[in-house]
C-alpha cells in the first residue's frame, strides 16, 4: 500500500473527504508543505494543500514572497493538471462540489423539517399562478383588471383635471397677461391656444397614468410581475423565441426606449436585433393617452376592453412577428436558459405604492413641462403662420396656416384608413416627437377651432372653491366607479360623464372623415399608432443598439405594416357593416 | 450536487424558478443560492442583474424629460426579477 493510500484512510480529527484522487494530491502537496518548516508553521498543512488545489489568490500571493513559496506553488500547478484532467473540470469545482454535499448531507441528518414538501405559502400560490395551463389567464385577468382601473375608474378625475386646466387656469393665465397688457394678441394666444392646450391637454391624462401606476405598484410590490414575466417566458419558448427576450418586452410597457437598451442583455447578436425590433410593438405608456381619448369618444361602454385589446394585439403582432422572423431572417439554434428569482408574495405597504407611482407619474409631469412644451410652442409657430387666405401672422384659419398645409400633403395617404383629414394626420407625424404629443396636437388644433363661448366671470377664491367641490364630487364618482371592475354600474343613466369639447370636436372630425363609420376610423387610428414608429428618442435607441440599417428596417416596416393593418381594420370593418 | 445545480439549469427546456429548482434536486434554498453565486463567481453563470446595473446611463436625450440615470433608477423600468443565465460563450462541461 502506498503512503498516499494510508494517508487516505486515515486523516487526522475533522475533515471533508474530497474524493481519493484529490486527497491523494491533498497529501502530496502536505509533504512539500512539510519540507518548508518555515511555512508549515504559519498555515495549518492540510488546509494551505487545499487552498493552494483550489487556486487561492491571497494564498499565492503571500507564498509567492516566501522563500520556498515558488516550489510549492509549482507543486500545486502540477497537481492541478494531473486533477483537471481526471475531473475534467477546475479542482476548486471539485472541492466545493464535495463540501456542499458533506453540508447537505449534514443537514439532512441533523435538520428536522416540519414541512416534508419544503412548500411555502408562496410556492403553494405558485402552482396555481405559474401554472403551464393557468398562468396565462390569470395574466390576462390581471391585466384586464389593471386597465379597467385605468380606463373607468380614473375617468373622472380626468374630467376634473380637463375642467381645472379649461376653466380656472385658463382664466387666470388671461387675467394675468391681461394685467400685463399682453391681452387679446398673439402673447395670449401663444399661451392659451398653445401652452395651455397643448401641454394641458396631457396633463389631463395624469390620473390616468396615476392609476396605472398605482395598479402596476401593486402588482409589482406584491411580487405577481415576477410571475408573470416567468408566465411570458414559458410562452416565448413555446413559440420558439428567445426566453430571456420577455425582459426587455416587460420594460417596453412603461416605455421603448430602456427596453432597447435592456436587449443588450441577451449575448447573441441575432436575438438581442430581434428582440429590439419586437420591443416597439409592446405598447408603451405614452400611447395610453390616445388610447383613453378615442376609447372614452366611441366606446364609452366598453373603454377598458378597447385598451386592453389594444395592448393584446400588441403583444400579438409581436408574437407572430417574431415568429416569421425567426424562421426567416433571424434563424440560429435556441439559445441557453435561465434560473430566476422569484420573490416571496408580501402585503405591498402603503408608502412603497405610493412612492412608485409618484415616481413614475412624476417623469410624465416632467416630459410634458419640457418636450410636450417646446413642442406645442412650435406648433403654435406653425399654425399662425398664414400660407393661404387673409389672415395675419397668429390671426389666420388654422386650416389656412403653415402647419395645416404641410400636414395636407400625408392626408391622401390615410384616405383609404378612414382619417384623411390635416389633423389626424399632423397628429401622427408630430408623434414622432413623442407619443403623448398626439393628443396635445389634438387639443392644439381642436382648440384653436372651437367656437369661443362667453365665460361667466368668476372671482379668484370662487375659482378655487371650485377647483374644491369639483375635486371632491370626482372623489365621490370614481369610489361609486370602483365596483365597475367586476361589472356593477351605480350610476344612472345621466350621471355619465358628457363629452369635452374636444371630444366632441374629434369625434365630428373621424365621422366626416369616414363618411360616417367614426367607430371604425378611429379604432384604425388606434392601431396606427399602436403599430407606427415609435418616437424619436426611439429612433435613437434603435440606431444605437441595433445599428443604422436595422433602424431604417424597422422604421419603413413599422409604417407600412401600420397602414396595412389600420387599412384591414378599416376597410374589413366596413365589409362585415360594423362600425 | 454543485455540477448537478449547473447541468439542471443547462438541461432545462423553459427558465427555471430557484424554487424549482430546490424542491427538484433536494437542496435547501439557502445552500443553492451559495451554489449559485459560486456558478456566478466562476463564471459558468451570468449574473443578468449586473449587466442592468452597469447601464448608468442610456437614454440620450432621456426619453422622460429629465436626465438618465441609469436602468436602475429609470422610472420607466418595471421591476424584474432577478435572473441568472449560461453565457453564450461558455461550453465547458462540468464532470458529471
Amino acid at each position: 500500500m502506498k503512503s498516499h493510500d494510508l494517508a487516505y484512510t486515515q486523516r487526522d480529527g475533522f475533515s471533508i473527504d474530497y474524493g481519493r484522487e484529490a486527497e491523494e494530491e491533498i497529501v502530496r502537496l502536505q509533504e512539500e508543505i512539510k519540507r518548508q518548516s518555515h511555512i508549515e508553521n504559519q498555515f495549518p498543512s492540510r488546509w494551505l494543500a487545499i487552498k493552494l488545489l483550489e487556486g487561492d489568490h491571497d494564498i499565492q500571493m503571500r507564498l509567492k514572497e516566501l522563500k520556498g513559496g515558488l516550489e510549492l506553488l509549482a507543486a500545486a500547478e502540477k497537481s492541478n493538471a494531473h486533477l483537471n484532467k481526471i475531473y475534467g473540470d477546475d479542482v476548486d469545482v471539485i472541492i466545493a462540489d464535495h463540501r456542499y454535499g458533506w453540508i447537505n448531507g449534514l443537514v439532512r441528518e441533523a435538520v428536522k423539517r416540519t414541512r416534508p414538501d419544503r412548500l411555502s405559502k408562496s410556492d403553494k400560490v405558485d402552482r396555481i399562478v405559474t401554472h403551464r395551463l393557468l398562468g396565462i389567464p390569470i395574466f390576462l385577468i390581471a391585466m384586464w383588471v389593471v386597465f379597467k382601473l385605468t380606463a373607468d375608474i380614473s375617468a373622472h378625475y380626468l374630467d376634473w383635471v380637463d375642467g381645472v386646466i379649461g376653466g380656472p387656469i385658463t382664466n387666470w393665465m388671461m387675467s394675468l397677461l391681461g394685467v400685463l397688457g399682453l391681452g387679446g394678441n398673439w402673447v395670449e394666444s401663444l399661451f392659451v391656444d398653445g401652452i395651455i392646450a397643448g401641454v394641458g391637454g396631457v396633463l389631463v391624462f395624469v390620473p390616468v397614468m396615476m392609476f396605472l401606476y398605482l395598479a402596476l405598484a401593486i402588482l409589482e410590490d406584491s411580487g405577481y410581475m415576477a410571475r408573470a414575466a416567468f408566465v411570458m417566458d414559458r410562452l416565448m419558448h413555446a413559440l420558439g423565441l428567445h426566453g430571456k427576450s420577455f425582459l426587455p418586452m416587460l420594460i417596453g410597457f412603461g416605455c421603448t426606449v430602456p427596453a432597447l437598451y435592456a436587449t443588450r442583455t441577451l449575448e447573441n447578436e441575432k436575438d438581442r436585433i430581434l428582440t429590439g425590433l419586437l420591443v416597439p410593438f409592446m405598447s408603451c405608456g405614452a400611447r395610453l393617452p390616445v388610447y383613453i381619448l378615442f376609447a372614452a369618444i366611441f366606446f364609452p361602454e366598453n373603454a377598458s376592453g378597447v385598451v386592453f385589446g389594444l395592448y393584446l394585439l400588441g403583444i400579438l403582432t409581436a408574437v407572430i412577428l417574431g415568429i416569421i422572423l425567426k424562421n426567416t431572417l433571424f434563424q440560429g439554434k435556441e439559445q441557453s436558459t435561465f434560473v430566476m428569482e422569484l420573490p416571496p408574495y408580501r402585503l405591498p405597504t402603503l408608502r412603497g405604492i405610493w412612492f412608485h407611482m409618484w415616481e413614475r407619474t412624476s417623469a410624465f409631469v416632467r416630459k410634458a413641462w419640457t418636450i410636450i412644451l417646446a413642442t406645442s410652442i412650435i406648433l403654435w409657430i406653425l399654425m399662425a403662420i398664414p400660407v393661404s387666405g387673409s389672415g395675419s401672422f397668429a390671426d389666420t384659419d388654422v386650416s389656412d396656416s403653415a402647419f395645416a398645409t404641410a400636414n395636407e400633403v400625408f392626408a391622401p395617404v390615410l384616405a383609404p384608413l378612414g382619417f384623411d383629414s390635416w389633423e389626424a394626420s399632423s397628429a401622427l407625424v408630430t408623434g414622432f416627437v413623442a407619443k403623448e404629443v398626439v393628443v396635445s396636437t389634438m387639443a392644439q388644433v381642436y382648440a384653436v377651432e372651437e367656437v369661443e363661448e362667453e365665460a361667466e366671470a368668476t372671482t379668484f377664491f370662487e375659482d378655487i372653491g371650485e377647483i374644491i367641490t369639483s375635486f371632491i364630487s370626482a372623489t365621490g364618482d370614481t369610489l361609486k366607479s370602483l365596483p365597475l371592475i367586476i361589472g356593477i354600474d351605480l350610476f344612472e343613466e345621466e350621471d355619465e360623464a358628457e363629452l369635452t369639447d374636444l371630444m366632441l370636436a374629434v369625434r365630428n372630425s373621424f365621422e366626416e372623415s369616414s363618411s360616417g363609420h367614426g367607430a371604425l376610423a378611429s379604432m384604425a387610428f388606434m392601431v396606427f399608432v399602436l403599430i407606427y414608429t415609435p418616437c424619436m428618442v426611439a429612433i435613437a435607441a434603435e440606431k444605437q443598439e441595433l445599428g443604422a440599417k436595422w433602424m431604417w428596417f424597422s422604421i419603413i416596416g413599422q409604417l407600412l405594416l401600420a397602414w396595412l393593418m389600420a387599412f384591414v381594420v378599416f376597410q374589413g370593418g366596413k365589409l362585415l357593416g360594423l362600425g | 450536487m454543485l455540477t448537478q445545480v449547473l447541468l439542471e439549469i443547462k438541461s432545462a427546456q423553459n427558465g427555471l424558478n430557484l424554487s424549482e429548482l430546490s424542491r427538484k434536486l433536494d437542496i435547501d434554498r439557502s445552500a443553492l443560492d451559495g451554489m449559485i453565486q459560486f456558478w456566478v463567481r466562476k463564471g459558468r453563470l451570468r449574473d443578468d442583474d449586473a449587466d442592468f446595473a452597469a447601464m448608468t446611463s442610456m437614454c440620450s436625450p432621456p426619453s422622460c424629460g429629465g436626465s438618465c440615470a441609469g436602468m436602475a433608477v429609470c422610472p420607466f423600468v418595471a421591476k424584474i426579477p432577478k435572473t441568472y443565465s449560461i453565457p453564450a460563450q461558455k461550453n465547458d462541461r462540468p464532470a458529471e
